[in-house]
């Protein structure tokens, strides 16, 4: 089915249901990955999750359909993970950056993560990087989101994200070959 | 020292889990989020809206009292006395064109009961010099 075609079966009030449930079948995996990658813990990807989809529905009205269904999502889900992370740093009377970092410290202790040790360390060796070169690393290592598709959800140039994830590259392997 | 290199080395996953069924209910999580989010709610602005123009229309109204007292109050008709002042001060007017324009009753109106004392009377009519001048008359 194209693109337009169940755009359009999500905006007709009768067969709007039917369509937001393949949607969510569709997207929850992935948006749930991309939106675990930046908040890190499950109960937070969770909250945050729900949060994308009753945003996507609500909003459906508006999507105009100039960037990518999958695209519009992504963003969405991308500026509500960085701002629950900025917000709960807040009311923690602390910053993002050292709130992520507290929760990577202690990511053995977390239930819901079964990592090794060279997991860990490619996690504190990202968490090192300026927060924009993290989200790059993570969207292209982890989640392989192709250049072009990245460029429409993060409003970056194709150019800018290759150099970004470039030097993002070139830290972490330091960091990965001295520790 | 062996240098690391992402792309050379065996792909790196996350080591993030997903609760097992996590997914399964998770459809029916978004459709009762989306359900609360219908209910009509209503801020407490709304709720309190009737009692907020309440007061600020008793709140103009009690503002008003004074402005229409004021413009209801204010006449453009002149009052008696300044009229009777202006008849008697600036004008040629005597007391007989004065007369004149007055009915018999209006005279009867205005007319003053002085009850003068005989004795008092008396006093006057000896202390004044032109007591002769008003016997003639």
């Amino acid at each position: 089915m194209e693109e337009q075609e169940f755009i359009a079966l999500l905006l007709d009030p009768k067969t709007q249901n039917t369509a937001f449930q393949k949607l969510l079948s569709d997207y929850q995996r992935p948006l749930y990955s991309h939106i675990r990658n930046i908040v890190l813990n499950h109960d937070d990807t969770d909250d945050v999750l729900q949060n994308t989809f009753v945003k996507v529905f609500q909003h459906l009205k508006n999507f105009k359909g100039e960037s990518k269904l999958f695209s519009w999502m992504y963003r969405i889900a991308t500026n509500e993970a960085i701002t629950f992370i900025n917000k709960k740093a807040k009311r923690n009377g602390t910053t993002s950056e050292a709130m992520q970092t507290r929760i990577v410290e202690n990511l053995r202790a977390d239930t819901y993560f079964d990592g090794n040790e060279i997991q860990i360390k490619l996690q504190k060796a990202i968490h090192l990087l300026p927060q924009k070169q993290q989200l790059v690393f993570k969207m292209r290592y982890y989640e392989e989101i192709k250049y072009e598709d990245m460029s429409e959800i993060l409003g970056t140039s194709v150019g800018a994200l290759k150099a970004s994830y470039h030097h993002a590259v070139k830290k972490i392997e330091n960091y990965m070959t001295s520790n | 020292m062996k240098t690391f290199k992402l792309d050379n080395d065996p792909k790196i996953g996350t080591g993030f889990k997903v609760p097992d069924a996590y997914f399964d209910d998770f459809q029916s999580k978004i459709d009762q989020r989306l359900q609360e989010n219908e209910k009509p709610t209503i801020s407490l602005f709304a709720k309190r809206k009737t009692w907020f123009f309440a007061a600020a229309a008793l709140f103009i109204m009690a503002l008003s009292i004074p402005l229409l007292n004021l413009m209801f109050t204010s006449s453009t008709e002149i009052d008696k006395d300044t009229l009777e002042m202006y008849l008697s001060n600036q004008t040629n007017l005597s007391n007989d064109d004065i007369v004149e324009l007055l009915n018999e009753e209006d005279i009867q109106k205005i007319k003053i009961d002085l009850k003068i004392e005989d004795q008092e009377l008396e006093d006057i009519l000896t202390t004044n010099c032109n007591m002769e001048e008003y016997i003639v008359d």
